[in-house]
């Protein structure tokens, strides 16, 4: 055989080697490898190479039998589902007499996207009424309307006195427009246009936003992000705190989040991202305080990493290391890593456990630059 | 190298017995009736047939997970969620196969889909660092394997080592398809058409995720003599 013949056969038949060693190839494959092999003495040091390691894969101890050897983790995971099978099996109270426990059990199974619908849902529900609403307010009022621009500035204490029938944002708060037409109803029915430097048309958007279940969630959803671009005014920035912290509707308080989080993190917006993580209800929230907070980590300086807390204040299971930065009050990167760190172990939403393990992996990782 | 259960439902299967034999393989379908049993009643929503069920095959399914992902937290997740798909499908097993190798297939393809998951978070790559009640379970795999079985013969000891420090390097270069295959044929004793049929490819693939598979870890081992 010609030499550039005999390297072609070569490689074709250490092409078969592999499959040869573990009988994976056919009888016609078997006998040409075999024949090669009897004339080839470079092939048989490449099979003779194929079985050692073979052997040497196949004697390694594997990790199955070895991170579990005392049954523990078995044991666990079966515990875990079964806690689980007993959530998706067992009506609460609640749902007793409902029709919808197959939607119970989806949302259990899917936390994330349970939360991800619903915050949309509110979003549309919101949006929808709220146009509506001013449509439907727009035809009974439009004749009855003085148009009246106060002189002086619009407190809380006069808002309060009033009703607000109606707040249109033309065309629309999300094409970056700021131009706004409040109506409210008082003795005098008052009229504002304008855009958002003016500062009763804050005041009054602000004083919607704080005010709650007062006003639909649709409208408090609108002066929400209408506010967006003026948060850094104090009299917002307050409001939007208190829609965070304690407004009824999630998106509503996941809006609120966001809208302080643009405006540029202090203490006190993360003290507020700290809370709902912390304390939201809803898991959509908690997840989205979580990159908020994340994302606000990676704006500030690293110069200002310093060692903080001590291993052991840590609970156990912990796996951040402990250099971290100091910052105003509760606000520390200290009180952000204990709080992620007490969401990855205790948190009920498996979405936001995983999600809080893998920001304090982010930590950990930046730190270690 | 005692080949898992599963080995031997896909053999059977599959048409080639060659890592079973008789006796075994009469058990298996003597456990196959009482088994369809098992499957009919947890069907019908009996809790305690589900149960009996998980708990005939999780101690194999943990096993799988904890020799593919190398890490008991998620080992820990693909248990959860390969259970609960079974749980959640049952009432769509149509016995077309048993359903140990129905299970294996679900199981597989969670591994499968946890490794592409984490080979797409460069944050997962690390092994985990945290410890959890389990002494050692956090600490990576074949890191661990270097303080593992003190033998006799220090010159053996140390080339044992010394391949299983370069196999878990060699290990993380193969996609997450490559490293199940390589797992299922030389760890489980699976054939080709089997892994193929579990992982719901064609042997040709399959043929070639391990050609790869091997060639790769073999050149970073190299001679190992």
């Amino acid at each position: 055989m010609k030499p550039a013949e005999q390297n072609k056969a070569c490689a074709e038949i250490a092409a078969l080697l592999v499959f040869y060693v573990c009988d994976e190839v056919n009888e016609e494959e078997r006998a040409l490898i075999e024949r090669h092999l009897g004339n080839c003495a470079a092939c048989r040091t490449q099979l003779t190479e194929e079985r050692e390691f073979q052997r040497a894969i196949g004697s390694l101890p594997q990790a199955g039998d070895q991170l579990d050897a005392a049954g523990m983790l078995l044991s666990q995971c079966r515990s875990e589902l079964a806690e689980t099978l007993d959530d998706l099996e067992r009506p609460t109270k609640r749902d007793k007499g409902l029709r919808f426990g197959w939607l119970r059990g989806w949302m259990t199974l899917h936390p994330a996207w349970s939360a991800a619908t619903l915050v949309l849902l509110g979003l549309v529900a919101g949006t929808e009424y709220s146009q509506w609403s001013s449509g439907r307010n727009d035809e009974g009022a439009q004749d009855q309307v003085v148009n009246v621009r106060p002189s002086s500035r619009l407190t809380d204490d006069q808002l309060s006195k009033m009703a607000v029938a109606g707040i249109n944002f033309s065309p629309s708060p999300y094409s970056g427009s700021k131009n706004v037409r409040v109506r409210l109803s008082a003795e005098q029915p008052i009229e504002l246009n304008g855009n958002l430097d003016d500062s009763n048309v804050r005041s009054v958007l602000a004083f919607v936003v704080k005010s709650g279940e007062r006003f639909d969630s649709g409208m408090r959803l609108d002066c929400v992000d209408a506010l967006k671009a003026r948060a850094e005014d104090s009299e917002v920035r307050s409001a939007l705190l208190a829609a965070a912290r304690k407004d009824q509707n999630p998106a509503v308080r996941l809006k609120a989040l966001e809208a302080l989080h643009d405006a540029g993190i202090d203490s006190t917006v993360r003290q507020a991202l700290l809370e709902s993580l912390q304390h939201d209800s809803n898991p959509g929230v908690r997840v989205e305080a979580v990159n908020l907070l994340i994302r606000s980590l990676e704006q500030t300086p690293s110069d200002t990493v310093v060692s903080a807390a001590p291993v052991g204040e840590l609970p156990s299971g912990s796996m951040v290391q402990t250099s971290a930065r100091p910052a105003a009050g509760d606000g520390s990167i200290d009180t952000v890593i204990r709080a992620l760190d007490n969401l990855q172990h205790n948190d009920p939403s498996r979405y936001v456990r995983l999600r809080s393990a893998a920001a304090l992996r982010e930590i950990n990782a930046r730190n270690d630059q | 190298m005692s080949l898992p259960r599963w080995a031997l439902a896909f053999a059977d299967e599959s048409g080639q017995t060659s890592n079973s034999d008789s006796a075994l393989a009469s058990v298996t379908s003597l456990a196959s009736l009482e088994e369809r049993a098992l499957v009919e009643q947890a069907q019908g929503g009996s809790r305690a047939a589900f149960e009996e069920l998980v708990r005939r095959y999780d101690r194999d399914v943990l096993r799988l997970a904890l020799n593919l992902m190398k890490r008991t937290e998620d080992a820990r997740d693909v248990y959860q969620e390969a259970f609960l798909k079974v749980y959640r499908n049952l009432h769509r097993f149509r016995f077309e196969c048993s359903f140990y190798t129905w299970l294996y297939r679900i199981v597989t393809n969670v591994c499968l889909d946890q490794l592409r998951r984490r080979q797409a978070r460069p944050e997962d790559q690390a092994p985990e660092s945290h410890s959890t009640q389990f002494e050692d379970a956090g600490t990576d795999f074949f890191e661990r394997q270097r303080e593992h079985r003190a033998t006799l013969d220090p010159e053996r000891h140390l080339l044992g080592q010394e391949i299983k420090t370069r196999l878990a390097a060699a290990m993380q270069t193969l996609s997450p398809r490559e490293r199940v295959v390589f797992e299922m044929k030389h760890y489980q004793g699976l054939k080709l058409r089997a892994i193929g049929d579990a992982l719901g490819t064609s042997e040709e693939t399959v043929k070639n995720s391990l050609f790869r598979a091997t060639r790769k870890l073999r050149s970073e081992l190299g001679v190992l003599r």
